[in-house]
């Protein structure tokens, strides 16, 4: 479902920058969790148009709260500036996904644009999964994902981005995508992945990445877990992407944080779903000894 | 730029200098193996990607801004990109083969660049564990130190990068010296695009998934004769 763009009102509460150079609009959603008698709770929230906030879901016994990610409208319109700010309390436990795609639309000029701040307090675990973003033909996105955690905090972090609208043969023909992610610890250690792409100019091309349709990233960053278990992790990870073969590339390795990285190049939505919840449940296994979740969207 | 200077920096660019970078193949080994690298064309396409979508607003940035802080003698910002650089590069065999070799030329300059004393400081620091001494940001620094300038810099960077590149497939493929000549003349153009156009103000960005993934992959190859 497209959606025209919404006039920002003045009496929204928007940044002074906004209200004069955008014509999309400024939804903002903040979370706070806490831990209270063993399960995790939003103590805190509010959230402006176009979010939607639904209440957690407990999919099994360790109390972690499950949270949709809910957009109506389906996505993002040039002049949009959207924004997550998402603190996690000590112990926490929380799983984000999103019930679709995250669609961005064709943008004459303006720049969609969505930061995403995460807090995790000490010992807090956030399973951050969306759903993959769909740069439309012409369309302008600008994402970046910053999270700083307390000693003893985890994030795993899946970030995936499509070629485009592919069922369309519309494959890598958005005008601009920016994407940042930036993962810091108590220590300050960090782990940095940014990449600007413009296909239009001779250095923001995507090049041989174009023969692929999904490109993803999986992180996750803990610094009090031991070498030998991010070892071990690594080597899971590697066996079970030397399995896949044509139909999925990828690498793991570890970053200058403590922790794992891995990068997949997939060809199809299936491929990258399939690898996904591969990676995913090795994490949880070798992390927490926990098994997969199954995910309930709706 | 002087005849003096430029004989300093040719020395770090030169393949005689002991940076160690005959054991790394950034990941092409895996290429090879992997069946992405068969012969000198997609040599040829592969680098050039590599090139322009993954070192020409990380690695090019970080070397003029290293370059700026060695001519003008500033610690600083040297530090600032070699640790943003650090964590943007997710492999951990192309990192420490980026910290090996930028150790290397960090230590040969420090000992024989007399006067220098931002080279010698930033060693320093590196062996301090305050820097993580990467390649572009030594390389950058010294020969900023030496005279050259941002632009010159980067193009040396990026050639030694793109020799080594040819110097590993030699070993790896049936690729020959005259083939290694035409493909390495073929990445001039984008080399000198980069070089000129890549300005310092934007923040650092990197575009090269698939060699990415296999650099990554590189550590798990049953046969190596690679050190990344």
């Amino acid at each position: 479902m497209i959606v025209s763009p919404v006039p920002v009102s003045p009496k929204r509460k928007t940044s002074p920058d906004i209200l004069t150079e955008s014509v999309g609009r400024a939804g903002a959603l903040r979370l706070e969790y806490a831990r209270r008698n063993g399960r995790t709770i939003i103590a805190r929230s509010h959230c402006t148009t176009p979010w939607h906030l639904l209440p957690p879901i407990y999919l099994d016994e360790t109390g972690a709260a499950y949270t949709l990610l809910v957009n109506p409208s389906g996505g993002l319109v040039g002049g949009d500036r959207l924004s997550i700010d998402m603190r996690l309390g000590g112990d926490t436990h929380v799983l984000i996904s999103a019930p679709s795609a995250n669609r961005v639309y064709r943008s004459q000029g303006e720049v969609s644009i969505q930061d995403i701040k995460i807090t995790l307090g000490a010992g807090a675990v956030l399973e951050w999964l969306p759903e993959h973003t769909i740069p439309f033909a012409g369309s302008r996105f600008r994402q970046s994902i910053h999270a700083t955690l307390e000693s003893g905090a985890t994030i795993l972090l899946w970030d995936a981005v499509a070629s485009g609208r592919i069922a369309r043969n519309e494959r890598w023909a958005f005008a601009s995508l920016e994407n940042e992610i930036r993962i810091t610890t108590a220590a300050g250690h960090s782990l940095v992945e940014r990449y600007a792409l413009d296909p239009a100019t001779d250095l923001g091309s995507v090049g041989l990445a174009a023969e692929w349709d999904y490109v993803a990233s999986l992180f996750v960053i803990n610094d009090t877990v031991t070498p030998e278990v991010w070892s071990r992790l690594e080597a899971r990870i590697g066996l079970l992407l030397d399995e896949q073969t044509g139909s999925l590339l990828g690498g793991v390795s570890q970053p200058a944080a403590p922790g794992v990285a891995v990068k997949v190049l997939a060809r199809t939505a299936p491929d990258l779903t399939g690898a996904l919840d591969a990676l995913w449940a090795a994490v949880r296994a070798e992390l927490w000894n926990l098994p997969p979740v199954a995910w309930r969207k709706y | 730029m002087k005849t003096r200077g430029l004989l300093e920096g040719l020395r770090f660019t030169d393949t005689f200098f002991p940076s160690g970078g005959y054991a790394f193949s950034s990941g092409l080994e895996a290429a090879v193996q992997g069946g992405a690298v068969k012969d000198s064309d997609q040599l040829a396409r592969y680098v050039e990607d590599l090139l322009r979508g993954g070192m020409s607003r990380r690695e090019a940035i970080a070397v003029k801004l290293a370059n700026r802080a060695g001519a003008a003698g500033t610690l600083d910002p040297a530090v600032q990109v070699d640790r943003e650089l650090d964590s943007t590069k997710l492999g951990r065999e192309s990192r420490l083969a980026s910290r090996q070799m930028g150790r290397q030329v960090l230590k040969v300059a420090a000992d024989q660049l007399r006067g220098k004393t931002v080279l010698t400081e930033y060693r320093d620091a590196v062996e301090a564990g305050k820097a993580p001494g990467h390649l572009a940001v030594s390389f950058g620094l010294t020969l900023g130190a030496c005279g050259w300038n941002g632009e010159e810099t980067a193009a040396a960077f990026l050639y030694q990068t793109a020799v080594g590149f040819v110097s590993a497939a030699m070993r790896l493929t049936p690729l020959g010296q005259r083939e290694g000549q035409r493909v390495l003349g073929e990445w001039l153009p984008v080399i000198d695009r980069i070089s000129r156009e890549v300005g310092t103000e934007t923040p650092m960005s990197s575009w090269s998934p698939i060699q990415d993934i296999y650099a990554m992959r590189h550590g798990r190859l049953e046969w190596r004769l690679f050190r990344s």
